[in-house]
């Protein structure tokens, strides 16, 4: 007997592992993960709703979330490339550009 | 069954995302990530989307994945560069503590759903004919601008990997 409750349950948990990860972490790389890890356990919600309902329309949201994910990862790993070439490290203390103190 | 395999499914699924907060490794993370990544597509299936469940597979475990890899693999992180994390409790806590209210409403709102249990439906749920049919037709519009972003994403991606070193 699983209802939308436990699906729920389980998706915030792992969204908080997801935004823990991003909050607690100081590498670029794992920072990364986390924001990855909080946008799927966001489309295991939608797909069991889209499931409680017996209707698409969560799964189109679901699949759109997916490929923005996509795009996002294109950008944010070279973006990382980028950095890692210019500093040479993956601290992001270390990568404050715009706070107008270079480290 | 059901029920046995989203047990195993979502223990696995939350066993990878607490790998990915804990590995001190960017590689073991990620690992830990593919873990995490294709146990929710097992649930994904569970919930019988099977068009949702194979493109996860076929993306993130095979696409995204394998970009991130390269980029570990290119990037050839040594152990120096790595930031000092000691693990920290406090701000653990306190992310928990800020964390806690959005679960609990979320959880307690769909509580208040009537209680519906989720087999695995026969027929073509969750198959690409029905989700191609809104795809096209309601959602055209968000569907045509992913298209775009993506192109503007793989523009950003090759700019900023051949921008020049400056300084």
């Amino acid at each position: 007997m699983i209802g939308v409750q436990a699906y729920a349950l389980v998706a915030m948990l792992l969204f908080s592992l997801g935004a823990l990860a991003v909050v607690t972490r100081k590498n670029i790389f794992v920072i990364y993960l986390g924001i990855e890890l909080m946008l799927n356990a966001l489309n295991l919600l939608l797909i069991a709703l889209s499931r409680y309902h017996m209707g698409m329309e969560s799964g189109v949201m679901a699949l759109l979330i997916i490929g923005v994910a996509a795009a996002e990862a294109a950008v944010f790993l070279s973006l990382i490339v980028t950095l890692y070439r210019q500093r040479k490290t993956l601290d992001v203390d270390n990568l404050r550009i715009t706070a107008g103190e270079e480290a | 069954m059901a029920e046995a395999l989203f047990v195993i499914l979502s223990l696995l699924m939350l066993l990878g995302g607490a790998g990915v907060l804990f590995f001190r490794q960017p590689l073991h993370a990620g690992m830990s990530f593919i873990v995490s990544i294709i146990a929710l597509a097992g649930l994904f299936a569970l919930l019988s989307h099977t068009f949702l469940f194979m493109v996860q597979i076929i993306l993130y475990a095979g696409a995204v994945i394998t970009l991130m890899l390269f980029v570990i693999m290119v990037l050839n992180v040594q152990e120096s560069v790595l930031p000092d994390e000691s693990l920290q409790p406090k701000t653990l806590f306190i992310g928990v503590l800020c964390l806690a209210p959005i679960v609990i409403a979320v959880v307690k709102t769909l509580g208040t759903l009537p209680f519906k249990e989720l087999y695995i439906v026969p027929g073509d749920f969750g198959g690409i004919e029905l989700l191609g049919a809104k795809l096209f037709t309601t959602w055209v519009l968000p569907f045509e601008l992913i298209s775009v972003l993506l192109l503007v994403a793989l523009v950003a991606a090759v700019i900023l990997a051949k921008q020049k070193e400056r300084g």
